[in-house]
């Protein structure tokens, strides 16, 4: 069960605003975009997922401009050293519960630029990752599959807790 | 005038200050010393022949039989011609003047070889522009002594300094942004009310070291690479790198294969301009035609993958040819779906030319004078809808284009309008231009082997990217992996004329200036701090997007 964010009411009301909270958190997720270094490739694709096509919207999804406002972070790309504040300050802006989704594989091992002297890292080495989406990029479908994957997750699951507990799709880095 | 004319006036003008030339095909490499560059550069200019393209530097190492020196390149570009103005500088004390003040757009390409090879860059503004601000003093990744280690190390960081501000203006810092290889960009805009007043960038949120490396790269692995230095322009970035490794080792592409490489340039332009389009619109507030646009995209993105199987990196290069066919069922396909986008192409060119609200976005805003667009060294659609007419496929026609030659679209108005007019326009342009080269398919191989080591020897390769024009140096010592890879995107080119556009402009319509050069501009949702002398309130690109639809939708006033 996600964490309760309803301090203050008294406990017998808590368990039934926690279930609306939840209902409406997997009804209409909304999502921030962060891009800490990728090649552009899976960022278009994520938009082309938005887009009427594929119709990400269609499961209530939402993407919003500030991740104050989001529940969900969708990250591409390795993470570059100047990039890793940045990324870092957009998870620690977003309200809890908050989940992660790395999508493509440079954000899963670092892909094409693994060993390139910028890049400090995949997204699991900065943030806690709950669903990663491997491809270079992974096709509209495939990022619909991992966020519906995640909201599955959030039916009866907890987010991650820290990289290390994550079983990683695309091999260790 | 022909090339050869116009060398032999460049070698004539600067002769005094030049100690060796030569000349090859469309190339003149004039020596010269750091001392004397200024002059040279003076004496070029005083032509008015081309504009700078890119300055590549390259460090030859210490170990025998190099004399340990690093070797700057000032390539000046004009149509196919590409005069180089060669500088060698000692590694231990790597100083230039800085040729800023000739040329206003050489400051940012001096900047990073100033952060990735350490030349000392004489009246260089200070402030970091691709490296991070903890990157270690010293340490510059492009030399060849470099290692991972070095560079594990930090610096002290002081607070964060603002632009010298004059009480009472705001600065807004926007960004960081945009993928490609170092174009993501943090802007900070001061304004004095609505106005803006002055515009600068930091870039190399996504700068990611590809031409270090690329170094430690195969030449085959390297398509794979450059592949991934932009994916919305992923094709004609490995195509600018083969057809330049090709040329060093002399293998001769069969005419198929290189029909079938610019038939996917053209298809990838197509993709690009209808995803700018919708981005676009959308930063206008028009997300219908955003919607539509993107939509429509879906037809072409089906072809790319019909035809290659994959959706955004097709991956059609090899050294020496492509991976793919392209029969006569998939060029119905590709028919068919051109038909469907020739209609709607139509349909949006004229909303764009008639539709009030819009126009009032985009007629007579962010206008880049001729002058300017000459000036600043502006490429790609951006220029040419300032009648500047710079296309490579035009002027320095490769791969198919020798045998499909292209009409340049150009239009004089120099607004935002135009460039949605010219973008729109090349659309109709590459329609043609793939029907055509549909129906005279060259019959015959689709690749020929090609040598797994490249002789050694330097070559710079030109194309026309959907952004403009993109400039790849490629250097090899005769290994098995290149020496050195410059790659040098359009867009980085245009920021100077952006920037300079944005003075003196409301703050409302700064979104759409900056999409109008299109600077990979697709994930636009950064959190941006807005300063008023030492206190911060958080803004987002999203914000500044809707302040600027807001401001129009409540009359503008
Ligand atoms: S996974 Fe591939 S397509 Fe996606 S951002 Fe990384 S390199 Fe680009």
């Amino acid at each position: 069960m996600a964490q309760s964010t309803l301090k203050g009411i008294p406990r017998a009301l808590r368990g039934a605003l926690d279930k609306v909270a939840l209902w409406s958190r997997i009804n209409s997720p909304w999502l921030v975009h962060f891009n800490s270094g990728s090649c552009n490739g899976c960022d278009i694709e994520i938009l082309a997922t938005l887009a009427p096509r594929y119709d990400l919207e269609r499961f209530g999804v939402k993407l919003q401009g500030s991740p104050r406002h989001a529940d969900v972070l969708i990250c591409t790309g390795p993470v570059t050293r100047l990039a890793r504040e940045r990324l870092l300050r957009t998870y620690e802006q977003m309200p809890v519960p908050k989940f992660v989704v790395a999508v493509g594989s440079c954000s899963i091992t670092g892909g094409a630029f693994h060993g390139c002297y910028n890049i400090v890292g995949d997204i699991g080495d900065v943030i806690p990752v709950d669903v990663y989406v491997p491809g270079c990029p992974p096709r509209p479908e495939a990022i619909i599959d991992g966020v519906v994957q995640l909201l599955t997750k959030l039916k009866g699951g907890a987010p991650a807790k820290a990289p290390e507990a994550d079983a990683r799709l695309g091999g260790g880095s | 005038m022909s090339v050869e004319t116009d060398f032999l006036r460049i070698q004539g003008s600067v002769a005094p200050w030049v100690s060796g030339s030569r000349t090859a095909e469309n190339r003149l490499d004039m020596d010269t010393s750091a001392e004397r560059l200024v002059p040279a550069v003076t004496a070029l200019r005083s032509l008015s022949w081309g504009y700078l393209s890119a300055i590549t530097g390259f460090d030859s190492g210490t170990a025998a039989p190099s004399d340990g020196h690093i070797e700057l390149l000032y390539h000046f570009c004009n149509g196919p011609a590409v005069a180089t103005f060669r500088v060698k500088v000692p590694r231990e004390d790597p100083s230039v003047p800085s040729i800023g003040p000739l040329v206003p757009s050489a400051v940012m390409y001096e900047r990073e070889l100033a952060e990735t090879m350490g030349v000392k860059v004489a009246g260089l503004p200070k402030k970091r522009q691709f490296l991070s601000d903890d990157w270690p003093e010293n340490v510059y990744p492009l030399r060849k002594d470099f290692t991972m280690e070095s560079a594990a190390a930090t610096r002290e960081v002081g607070p964060a300094v603002g632009s010298e501000e004059a009480p009472g203006t705001f600065i807004i810092p926007i960004g960081p942004q945009h993928p490609a290889l170092k174009e993501p960009g943090h802007f900070e805009l001061a304004v004095d009310g609505e106005i803006v007043t002055h515009a600068d960038i930091r870039l190399g949120y996504v700068h990611r070291g590809i031409e270090k490396g690329a170094e430690d790269r195969s030449w085959v692995h390297n398509i794979y690479l450059m592949e991934r230095i932009c994916g919305i322009c992923s094709h004609i970035h490995a195509t600018a790198y083969v057809l330049g490794v090709e040329s060093l080792s002399g293998v001769a592409v069969p005419p198929r294969a290189q029909t079938v490489r610019t038939i996917f340039c053209e298809m990838e332009r197509i993709h690009s301009h209808l995803l700018w389009l919708g981005v676009a619109a959308h930063q206008a507030g028009f997300d219908t035609l955003f919607m539509y646009s993107w939509r429509d995209r879906e037809t072409i993105m089906d072809l790319l993958e019909e035809l290659s199987g994959n959706r955004v990196n097709y991956s059609v290069n090899l050294l020496g040819g492509v991976k793919y066919d392209i029969d006569g069922k998939a060029a119905d396909s590709v028919r068919r779906g051109l038909d469907f986008l020739e209609r709607r192409t139509t349909h949006y060119l004229k909303i764009v030319t008639t539709d009030e609200s819009f126009l009032r976005r985009t007629r007579g805003v962010g206008a880049i004078t001729f002058d300017q667009a000459n000036l600043l060294g502006t490429i790609g659609p951006t220029a040419r809808a300032s009648g500047v007419s710079r296309d490579l496929r035009v002027e320095a026609p490769y791969m198919a284009y020798r045998d499909f030659p292209v009409r340049p679209v150009l239009d004089s108005r120099c607004d935002l309008e135009a460039r949605f007019v010219v973008r729109i326009n090349e659309l109709f342009e590459s329609y043609r231009l793939i029907r055509e080269m549909l129906d005279h398919m060259p019959a015959g191989e689709l690749a020929v082997p090609a040598p797994r080591k490249v002789p050694e020897g330097e070559v710079i390769s030109r194309v026309e990217a959907p952004r403009g024009e993109l400039f790849y140096y490629i250097r090899s010592t005769g290994g098995v992996k290149p020496d050195r890879v410059k790659v040098r995107t359009p867009s980085l080119c245009n920021w100077a004329a952006v920037l300079s556009v944005a003075v003196g402009h409301k703050l409302a319509d700064i979104p759409m200036i900056m999409v109008g050069i299109d600077p990979c501009f697709s994930c636009n949702d950064r959190s941006i701090t807005l300063r008023r002398r030492g206190s911060a309130e958080s803004w987002s690109w999203e914000d500044l997007r809707a302040y600027g639809i807001s401001y129009y939708a409540g009359g503008g006033a």
